[in-house]
């Protein structure tokens, strides 16, 4: 049945048949015409009023890897698309679904730099899907609808739609379309080709050394029954990517952690020796892989992604599947044999024990740890928390020490390494996951690049922790200068405010911890606490994360964790 | 080895802007690039020339070209049989003793004049790179006004159905939905 609609109320007709509830965002001219039309919905949308931009397009982000939904974010013209730029770059490259619509000019206007006009559908093409620019209402509904599946199929990613203003203004007899979208390409290929198979099979049945390497593809494919199937039968040791953590438990005997720049020494080793590796939904990023020219010489290889483009594109590979990862899976499983590859579990284990350095978790130290709060945090909330880390340090601390069993509980910026990413994605988290635990997980450099956004956790009082491990540096960056620009610290000193006064300034509780055995009682406090909580842990100032693989070099050469001794 | 591509995109407003731009972004080399409509409506055609030796790097721009929502389908006349041409006029000007050595150095590659006023002859021609650039060299030492390239075109030779394009608009299948079920 056909209704007279304006623009604007077309957008949020077509937003709500994709199922989305929650919309993150920030008015402005240019999309006013689509907030006033807003209040007709309320019932069926709940907007988040952000502070700023990139905060909306993070916790759509996060809305989204934490729901499996398309994440959807809103902002106006000009100054309010290009800050969402960061967070479209941020999804492109963890490849996540969201949706980001923006208003433009009025079309007359367009092209005449007019006040707040930029030409954002050209400017985020290279960080997005796919980008729009609606200049005939016609179009509205089906560009919309377009734009959901274009972000949630294949490989996931964002998708910007730009509306001029006049146009949100205009009116037709509307009908939302319900034919099926169809784009140029893509076609996704559900079913693997048989003789890629075969010939994966025979690699895996005839491999004595073989390493299963698990990305982000298997959470995105809901791969993780079939990784694992595959790993029990054919027993192959599997190692994770960061944003794979979780795909696999982290306490399934087979699981050998993490590898790559603060992977284990272990599994990085295994990698370098292995003589099989069956790359599952990643994408051998540098930060795995290490030096290229050294990487895993003597293995042949196996990759199964659902992008064609990352076949060969840095690793040349024997056999390359591009394929839905779990249907792969599950069409190869029948053609593995049992077997038992005990021999190289021992090589594995005696690895691990080489690699023992200092135990910091089970270490008593005067000063509090980055490792020790994460590994309390984890004790705490049993392991079931959904943790958004922020970029630095902290990340990789998390990643070592926060053992994840279940798929989608680490909300990480992977790709990008976006800084300020976690307290809005945790603020977006919330929303999709309303009854979980979620720990923001944060340096002191990080937190302070979107702190703005603890106002819109206490304007909506969302169920989060934020958990701001304080060293007084950009750590990550202090590491590099330390190893590698002998000790010249430029500019990684970094002063903070009284986060006890930001907490009481914002209207939220907020504790400060100095010593280990302070962390469970406030961490429980802080557990029953309905609505953000922010806690400042004072940990070690020169702590640097072990172990590491200096960039450029290979993988095994790694620096390890230094004995008890060496800690300050 | 110069590499061409035949790109068959959708004909939507800057569709050559993205398309030059991943390339760009990808590190690849334009040398040359050609479009037009093809004889079906609402499907642009791109032959791209890219200066890239490294055949890894090769089918790397292929693939990652299909990335591309615009994008059809990419098929690299390099690695098959095909015809690569390309389209010139030539602006000489020249007095009666020189016209007839050019007008048969035009004529050496079926070249024809496209019109003549007082001294000043156009010339157009067509053939491959080679064809077109020495005539261009052997031009050299008269007095050339301008010179317009098109750009090679390519076209696969035969009908081989594996060559062919696929030029159909799918659904894309494979959805949230389905990542929803493993949350």
């Amino acid at each position: 049945m056909k209704r007279l609609l304006s623009g604007a109320e077309i957008i949020w007709e077509c937003v709500i048949e994709e199922q989305t509830d929650v919309v993150f965002g920030y008015p402005g001219g240019a999309i006013l015409p689509a907030y006033d039309a807003l209040t007709k919905y309320r019932k069926k949308i709940h907007h988040v009023l952000v502070r700023h931009e990139q905060g909306a397009t993070h916790m759509a982000d996060g809305y989204a890897r934490a729901s499996g939904k398309v994440g959807v974010a809103m902002a106006t013209s000009g100054p309010g698309a290009t800050n969402m730029v960061t967070g479209l770059a941020t999804a492109k490259l963890d490849s996540i679904p969201i949706v980001c619509i923006t208003g433009q000019v009025p079309r007359p206007a367009i092209g005449t730099d007019a006040f707040q006009e930029v030409d954002i559908y050209g400017t985020v093409f290279p960080v997005t899907k796919y980008s729009y620019l609606v200049m005939d209402i016609n179009d509205l509904a089906s560009t919309i609808k377009e734009a959901f599946a274009i972000a949630r199929s294949g490989r996931p990613g964002p998708v910007l739609i730009d509306i001029p203003k006049d146009l949100q203004n205009e009116k037709i007899e509307f009908e939302y379309p319900r034919n099926p979208v169809k784009i140029p390409g893509n076609n996704i290929i559900k079913k693997p080709e048989k003789n890629k198979l075969i010939k994966a099979a025979n690699l895996i049945n005839n491999s004595k050394k073989p390493v299963i390497l698990a990305g982000h593809g298997i959470l995105l494919s809901g791969a993780s029954q079939e990784i694992i199937k595959l790993a029990e039968i054919a027993s192959i040791p599997v190692t994770w990517t960061l944003l794979g953590s979780g795909g696999v438990p982290a306490s399934h005997p087979l699981n050998i952690g993490m590898m790559g720049m603060h992977g284990e020494y272990a599994v990085n080793n295994a990698i370098q020796e292995a003589d099989l590796l069956i790359a599952c939904g990643m994408r051998f990023d540098d930060r795995v892989t290490g030096d290229v020219s050294t990487y895993s010489l003597n293995s042949k290889k196996i990759h199964i992604d659902i992008d064609p483009s990352e076949m060969n594109k840095i690793i040349p590979v024997d056999v390359g599947i591009v394929c839905d990862l779990k249907n792969t899976v599950s069409e190869l499983l029948p053609l593995i044999q049992k077997k038992n590859n005990k021999n190289w579990f021992e090589i594995i284990k005696k690895w691990q024990s080489e690699s023992k350095g200092r135990d910091i978790i089970n270490t008593k130290t005067e000063t509090l740890f980055g490792a020790q709060v994460i590994r309390d945090i984890w004790e705490e909330t049993n392991g079931d928390a959904i943790i958004v880390s922020d970029v630095g340090q902290h990340q990789m601390l998390e990643a070592q020490y926060y053992d994840h069993d279940e798929p989608n509980t680490l909300l990480t910026s992977g790709g990008l390494g976006t800084m300020g990413f976690s307290l809005p994605a945790a603020i977006g988290a919330s929303f999709a996951k309303k009854n979980k635990d979620i720990w923001v997980i944060v340096g002191d450099g990080s937190i302070q690049m979107t702190i703005t956004e603890l106002a819109t956790a206490v304007q909506e009082n969302v169920n989060i922790n934020i958990a701001i491990i304080n060293n007084g540096y950009l750590g990550m960056v202090r590491q590099w200068q330390e190893l590698f620009y002998d000790s010249r610290f430029a500019e990684t000193p970094i002063s903070s405010p009284d986060y006890l006064k930001i907490a009481e300034a914002y209207g939220l509780d907020g504790y400060r911890v100095h010593s280990r055995k302070e962390i469970p009682s406030i961490i429980k406090r802080a557990r029953q606490k309905r609505g953000p909580v922010v806690i400042e842990f004072v940990v070690e100032k020169h702590d640097v994360v072990y172990p590491m693989v200096p960039t450029g070099a290979a993988l095994n050469a790694m620096i390890n964790r230094p004995s008890k001794t060496k800690i300050k | 080895m110069k590499q061409t591509l035949i790109v068959f995109v959708q004909d939507e407003p800057g569709v050559l802007n993205r398309v030059s731009s991943h390339i760009r972004r990808k590190n690849f080399n334009i040398e040359s690039i050609a479009a037009g409509h093809t004889e079906k409506k609402g499907i642009t055609r791109i032959t791209l020339v890219l200066n890239e030796p490294n055949k890894t790097k090769q089918s790397i721009v292929v693939n990652s070209l299909k990335q591309l929502i615009d994008v059809y389908d990419v098929i690299d006349a390099t690695k098959i049989k095909s015809h690569i041409r390309e389209y010139a006029m030539i602006k000489v000007l020249s007095n009666e003793s020189q016209i007839l050595d050019i007008k048969n150095i035009i004529k050496s590659v079926n070249g024809h004049m496209v019109s003549t006023s007082e001294n000043i002859f156009i010339f157009e021609l067509t053939g491959n790179k080679n064809e077109v650039e020495s005539v261009i060299t052997k031009l050299e030492k008269y007095d050339i006004i301008e010179i317009v390239r098109s750009g090679m075109v390519a076209m696969v030779d035969g009908d081989n159905s594996q060559n062919r394009p696929h030029l159909k608009k799918t659904e894309p299948n494979w959805s949230t939905f389905r990542i929803m079920e493993s949350f």
